[in-house]
């Protein structure tokens, strides 16, 4: 780690998603030094978890895959994954950071070929399907990781498996002795790219989420409907894996709530839209109702909305949904609420049920104390009074990948600024 | 309905009723209404309050059995997304309509004291006896009569689990909560009793 050359003109960005790796290579191709930091063992974010993305609904890996391929070529970016920011100090154009790096027990000469998750019997719960399966304890976060790198989970690290894993790699490329490290950098302007997590949806308690085995978030909604995810890409109820004749949408499951997240989280609303397509592609006879408050497509995504409102088998009805009731012996879900257009109580009965959760920032409050603003709930402000540090993306307000991409061009712009000032 | 359109309700509500000008916030999501334990038995559940309030129907509003049946559970305060005290409002309008006469007493002290009697002995609201023990306030003869009225919607939430046959257990700390109860009670926010 030692080798890494910072100086006050260099930037850090801090949050590999597509946001980040924007910021980074924006920057980077303008000229400036760059180094990228990701917690998680891959770059991407949450953009490789989605299964299609809007407006186009391509995959997530044909966005990415371009930028990874510019990261390679390019020698101005350093990035480090599984590492995290420890502290930071000094001002604009003058910041040095502290980074904290843990162990992945897997070092570069892994070429992927898989023997160590062969050869491994202890399973974890699969944090990239949102626990909906397991993998082995040596994995590859997902078929398209950026590095193709695997990981050991720390749990394996001194037990059998661990030696078992490290038996069947003929790469020397496991090193059960790693420890977390840490080292220092330099650099003149920082971008704060680390985007959001879904809300706790168990935190709406009247939904029953965890409980009810058949509601789900629509973060794992988009999960399912993937080729590489838990189910291999059928949308099945988790309760029995059934197929779904009759699944509803609640909007707003959390969001625009002063109990929960008090603003609308901007996406929700079309990724409910999109994964009605999911559902209505593939099943045909699938009834599907979405309850919701009023549903935001704005400019170009309102004509997904229209397309989607053309189909006969999806209804949408105004009403906050109030309780989710469980069947115990069918595992279908009563939902109850007020129809607000007709002032009908209704009652009626889904095999599944979809929360449309939102988007809560990963703030920059919870990890340093450096002199940022950010703004009630923990975005970042962008302060003109408190440059020198900027947010990028979802870290900055929830919302789409085409605007995180803008907002993160911008982001790097700001930070040259920040450099060229000195 | 129509002709009894009175444009300075709403802000005669504002001005006069207790937390009445919080309405001016609501969304119309619905929540309070579908969460209302009672929605089956109001005419108009909250959020219809509300609506009729900006609509300026006073004679709806005002002789609804909605405020007068309202028992302090609390669900749609807690629940409303926009921070409206739904309940205080509610009572609001009951204390409104008592004041002006248009209300008599009687109603809606009997079950509140019922919601704080049970809420003081097991420390949760049990769907089940609640009605029974309001209705038997009526007096014994009407009460069972109302009872039984009731009872579809009692086997019917008993069907789908939502009320269980036996009475609800205490919940833990109950003593806690009777602790803060009593304090609540001699600071004079007993609720109706
Ligand atoms: C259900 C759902 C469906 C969606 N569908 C679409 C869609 O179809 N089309 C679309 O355009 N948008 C969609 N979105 C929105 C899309 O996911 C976001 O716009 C996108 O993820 C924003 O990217 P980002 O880089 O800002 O944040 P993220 O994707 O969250 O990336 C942030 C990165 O920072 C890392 N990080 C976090 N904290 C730290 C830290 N302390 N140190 C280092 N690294 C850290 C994270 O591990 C992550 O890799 C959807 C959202 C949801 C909820
Ligand atoms: S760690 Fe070794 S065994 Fe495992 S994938 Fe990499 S090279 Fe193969
Ligand atoms: S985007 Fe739609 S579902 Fe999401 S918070 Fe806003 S209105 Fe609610
Ligand atoms: S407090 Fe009154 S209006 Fe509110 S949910 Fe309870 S009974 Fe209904
Ligand atoms: S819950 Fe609140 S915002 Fe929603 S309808 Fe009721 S009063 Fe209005």
């Amino acid at each position: 780690m030692a080798d890494v050359q910072t100086t006050n003109q260099s930037i850090l960005v801090v949050g590999g998603g597509i946001s980040g790796i924007t910021t980074a290579l924006e920057a980077a191709e303008a000229g400036y030094d760059v180094v990228l930091l990701e917690k998680n063992p891959y770059l991407g974010g949450r953009v490789t978890q989605l299964h299609q993305y809007f407006p186009k609904l391509c995959p997530p890996s044909c966005g990415l895959e371009i930028n990874f391929k510019r990261l390679k070529a390019n020698p101005r970016i350093r990035f480090f994954t599984m590492a995290e920011v420890a502290g930071i100090s000094g001002k604009e154009g003058d910041y040095d950071v502290k980074v904290k790096i843990s162990p992945r027990y897997v070092n570069e000469k892994c070429t992927g070929c898989g023997k160590c998750a062969e050869a491994c019997t202890a399973e974890v719960d699969n944090p990239f399907n949102y626990g909906m399966d397991k993998i082995k304890a040596a994995y590859l976060p997902h078929g398209f990781a950026f590095p193709m790198r695997y990981v050991l989970d720390p749990s394996i690290v001194g037990t059998d498996d661990g030696k078992k894993c490290k038996d069947a790699c003929q790469y020397d490329a496991i090193d059960l002795d790693m420890k977390e490290t840490s080292f220092d950098l330099k650099a003149g302007a920082i971008v704060w790219a680390t985007g959001w997590n879904p809300y706790d949806a168990a935190k709406v308690e009247y939904y029953g989420f965890g409980e009810n085995k058949n509601v789900i978030t629509n973060v794992m909604m988009e999960r399912m409907a993937s080729m590489n995810g838990p189910t291999g890409g059928k949308i099945v109820r988790p309760s029995d894996g059934k197929e779904i004749k009759n699944i509803a949408f609640i909007q707003c499951a959390g969001s625009r709530d002063e109990n929960h997240l008090a603003y609308c989280s901007g996406i929700c609303c079309v990724a409910s839209l999109k994964q009605t397509r999911y559902i209505r592609e593939q099943y045909p006879d699938c009834e599907v109702t979405v309850f919701f408050i009023d549903i935001r497509a704005l400019d170009r995504l309102e004509d997904f909305y229209t397309m989607v409102k053309e189909d006969q088998k999806v209804k949408f009805i105004k009403s906050k949904i109030a309780t989710i009731t469980e069947d115990g012996a069918t595992g279908n879900l009563v939902l109850e609420g007020e129809n607000t257009n007709t002032g009908e109580q209704i009652k009626a009965t889904f095999d599944m049920v979809v929360l449309a959760t939102g988007m809560a920032p990963n703030s920059i409050k919870s990890v340093c104390s450096a002199d940022v603003s950010c703004d009630e709930y923990g975005f970042i402000a962008n302060d003109p009074a408190k440059a020198g540090i900027y947010g990028a993306g979802c870290a900055r307000r929830p919302t789409d990948v085409a605007s995180s991409v803008q907002d993160a061009t911008s982001s790097a712009l700001r930070a040259i600024q920040s450099i060229a000032r000195r | 309905m129509a002709g009894n359109y009175d444009p300075s309700f709403a802000k005669e509500v504002f001005d006069n009723v207790d937390s009445g000008e919080e309405i001016k916030m609501c969304m119309q999501c619905g929540i309070c209404a579908g969460s209302c334990p009672l929605r089956h038995e109001m005419d108009y559940p909250p959020r219809q309050i509300f609506t009729l309030i900006r609509a300026g129907r006073r004679d709806e509003v005002m002789n609804s059995k909605a405020i007068k049946l309202c028992t302090s559970c609390y669900r749609c305060k807690v629940r409303c997304p926009r921070g409206i005290p739904v309940i205080d409002v509610m009572h609001g309008l009951a204390h409104y309509g008592i004041k002006k006469g248009i209300i008599p007493r009687k109603g809606t002290a009997a079950f509140g004291g019922e919601f704080w009697k049970m809420i003081y002995n097991i420390g949760r609201i049990d769907e089940k006896t609640l009605p029974l023990k309001y209705n038997l306030l009526e007096g014994l003869v009407p009460g069972i009569k109302s009872t039984i009225e009731m009872a579809p919607m009692g086997i019917q939430m008993f069907l789908h689990h939502r009320m269980k046959l036996l009475p609800e257990r205490k919940i833990k700390g109950i003593k806690e909560l009777r602790k803060m109860l009593d304090k609540a009670k001699e600071m004079g926010k007993g609720g109706a009793n």
